[in-house]
């Protein structure tokens, strides 16, 4: 288990406030951000390498607000790997499993035995000169798994590896997070590779966690703006939200939302200035108009066809930028084209507003 | 004027530079004979001046080693209040006229120093004894050392010893296991040169100790007292002892980035 209780890390100039956030024991967590947010520095934080301004940091129970990062018995990979490039491959996984007060016979077997899972074997006498970047991913994970840490640190690490090889990566690393019951705590700004891998998600903004929760909560529920946009939730529009005078007395309630150039009817549960959020998957398109339960009708012409894979993301102007998505299978049933004037219909209850 | 042209003429250039430093080095080591050298070799005198060197220089280094390795590690990795002066400090003699540093050791060290004096009362004589010429040698080699362990240490990645930590290792543990071994190349470098600066020394030794004599004093003496025939023996002597430290260094260096 990590916990964290109101940390303030200072580095350079840069500023981490109140992150508080709780990994619970086999949890595997990530955290997304944008570049510069802050997310390593979160990380050295946890690791004991960042010194702390405030706050707590608690591994299972036990504070470690204070201790060196030897004494915390975790293991960090970096995004740059730092590979010790004076060993080879075998002592470089073997690194955490021997030195003082270690014992060394257990080790030479754990070592062997994490090669094997990570398909290292052949390249145990190798030194680490000249292995690929999905190789040298994989001898770090070996090395900071080796000693049995209870908990795992993961700085992007994926970022260098190429798409193919990160797939394989992220299936091995999930793999051997259950094998291990490892606690993890993984940093990245793709929030993909948290909706495949993560349990927790928090999602780092200019140093402060801007929302956290299971990353299927994160993605359709997000709480504002930049976490809609970031995590790619959908259509993000600015503007006003205007109770309807016919609208009910109490929250939720009928509502007109005016954006640039565009006006839904909604539900909300307050006035003023919002965001509204609509998810590509919720704006159904049709040819001709139908009666049908939605709320809102537009008119709108296909700007431009996405195709990816199975589905087709369609970019359309509603009077405004919108995007819409389809299965592949029915764009082409439409003959979906650029220039094409299509119907767009939209449940007032589907869209969110933050 | 075409490419070629252009090329050529810098290649002259630099050839010329080249053959000046090849040039009198050769004539040297063909002025003279192989009798001559098995004779100079003989000379207990000889022999003793160039032990004398070898030992002081030996002595100079491994004082410079054991107070300039940690500074240099502190220059490379730590940001202190001071830090520049204090590289600064390390860098002086290296623009110190050598005669000037052995007045200025002569005046620090001497008996009549409080310096001097307090060392002397402790057994420890520097003019015209052999600390004297340690303490030349240290003085004008140091700085070599310190800045070959600095850009050794320098060029180790210092989140390889962030990794070590997470692996358990104590901050000397993590420095001995992956700092140092990482740096050992470059540190021996500096060091070697160091001793070969040391082996060179004359200007600040011939001030502070003329007498035992070192090797470039030997034969600065051999010079003025019986002319260039005399010298020429020990200084080819010395000079193969030069080349084969100089060789030793290119081998420990790293190869440079192209």
């Amino acid at each position: 288990m990590i916990r964290l209780v109101d940390l303030q890390v200072k580095v350079g100039s840069f500023y981490l406030r109140d992150i508080s956030l709780e990994v619970p024991s086999g949890g595997y967590a990530l955290i997304i951000g944008p570049t510069g947010s802050g997310k390593t520095t979160l990380l050295e934080a946890i690791a004991g390498h960042a010194k702390l301004l405030g706050g707590k940091v608690f591994m299972h129970n036990d504070e470690v607000t204070g201790l060196p990062p030897e004494r915390r018995g975790l293991g960090f990979v970096y995004q740059q790997y730092h590979l010790f490039p004076h060993l080879t491959v075998r002592n470089n996984i073997g690194y955490g499993l021997t030195g003082r007060g270690r014992q060394n016979g257990a080790g030479a077997t754990r070592a062997e035995e994490l090669a094997a899972l990570l398909g290292l074997t052949p390249l145990l006498d190798r030194p680490v000169r000249g292995l690929s970047g999905g190789e040298q991913q994989r001898v770090a994970l070996a090395r900071a798994l080796a000693p049995k840490p209870s908990i795992l640190l993961l700085d992007e690490p994926f970022a260098a590896v190429d798409p193919a090889t990160r797939q394989v990566l992220r299936r091995e690393l999930r793999q051997l997070h259950e094998r291990e019951g490892i606690t993890t705590l993984q940093v990245t700004h793709d929030f993909d590779e948290a909706l495949r891998l993560g349990d927790l998600v928090a999602v780092l903004s200019e140093g402060r966690i801007a929302q956290s929760g299971t990353p299927e909560q994160v993605f359709r529920y997000p709480n504002s703006a930049f976490v809609a946009r970031f995590v790619g939730s959908g259509n993000v529009i600015a503007g006003i939200v205007q109770r309807n005078d016919s609208g009910e007395r109490e929250a939720p309630f009928r509502a007109r939302f005016q954006g640039e150039n565009l006006s839904l009817d909604v539900v909300a549960e307050r006035e003023g200035p919002a965001h509204a959020v609509i998810r590509p998957e919720d704006i159904v398109l049709s040819l001709s108009p139908h009666p049908d339960s939605a709320r809102n009708h537009k008119e709108a012409v296909v700007v431009r066809l996405e195709r990816l894979g199975p589905v087709t993301l369609v970019h359309l102007d509603v009077g405004r930028p919108l995007i819409a998505s389809v299965t592949t299978a029915s764009a082409d049933e439409m003959a979906l084209h650029p220039g094409l004037r299509v119907i767009i219909a939209l449940k007032a209850t589907a869209i969110l507003l933050v | 004027m075409d490419l070629r042209w252009s090329r050529i003429m810098l290649a002259g250039l630099g050839a010329c530079l080249v053959l000046f430093v090849v040039g009198p080095l050769l004539r040297l080591l063909l002025e003279s004979s192989p009798r001559h050298l098995a004779e100079a070799v003989r000379d207990p005198e000889l022999r003793a001046s160039i032990a004398l060197t070898i030992f002081t220089a030996t002595v100079a280094t491994l004082l410079a080693a054991l107070l300039g390795i940690p500074l240099a590690y502190l220059l490379a990795r730590r940001s202190f209040p001071g830090r520049r002066i204090v590289q600064g400090i390390i860098d002086l003699p290296v623009v110190i006229p050598h005669p000037v540093a052995g007045i200025a050791l002569l005046l620090f060290l001497g008996r009549r120093s409080t310096v001097g004096g307090i060392l002397s009362q402790m057994g420890l004589e520097f003019v015209s004894h052999v600390p004297g010429i340690v303490a030349a040698m240290l003085f004008v080699s140091a700085p070599i050392l310190v800045s070959g362990a600095r850009e050794a240490f320098r060029g180790v990645d210092p989140q390889l010893e962030r990794v070590a930590r997470t692996l358990g290792d104590t901050a000397w543990g993590a420095f001995r296991r992956v700092t140092l071994p990482l740096a050992r190349r470059g540190i021996l470098a500096g060091s070697v040169l160091a001793w070969a600066r040391s082996v060179s020394e004359f200007g600040s030794i011939v001030i502070l100790t003329y007498n035992p004599k070192v090797a470039s004093i030997f034969i600065f003496d051999r010079f003025t007292a019986f002319g260039l025939p005399a010298a020429v023996p020990a200084a080819v002597i010395l000079l193969l002892v030069a080349l084969a430290v100089f060789l030793l260094v290119r081998v420990l260096q790293p190869e440079e980035p192209t």
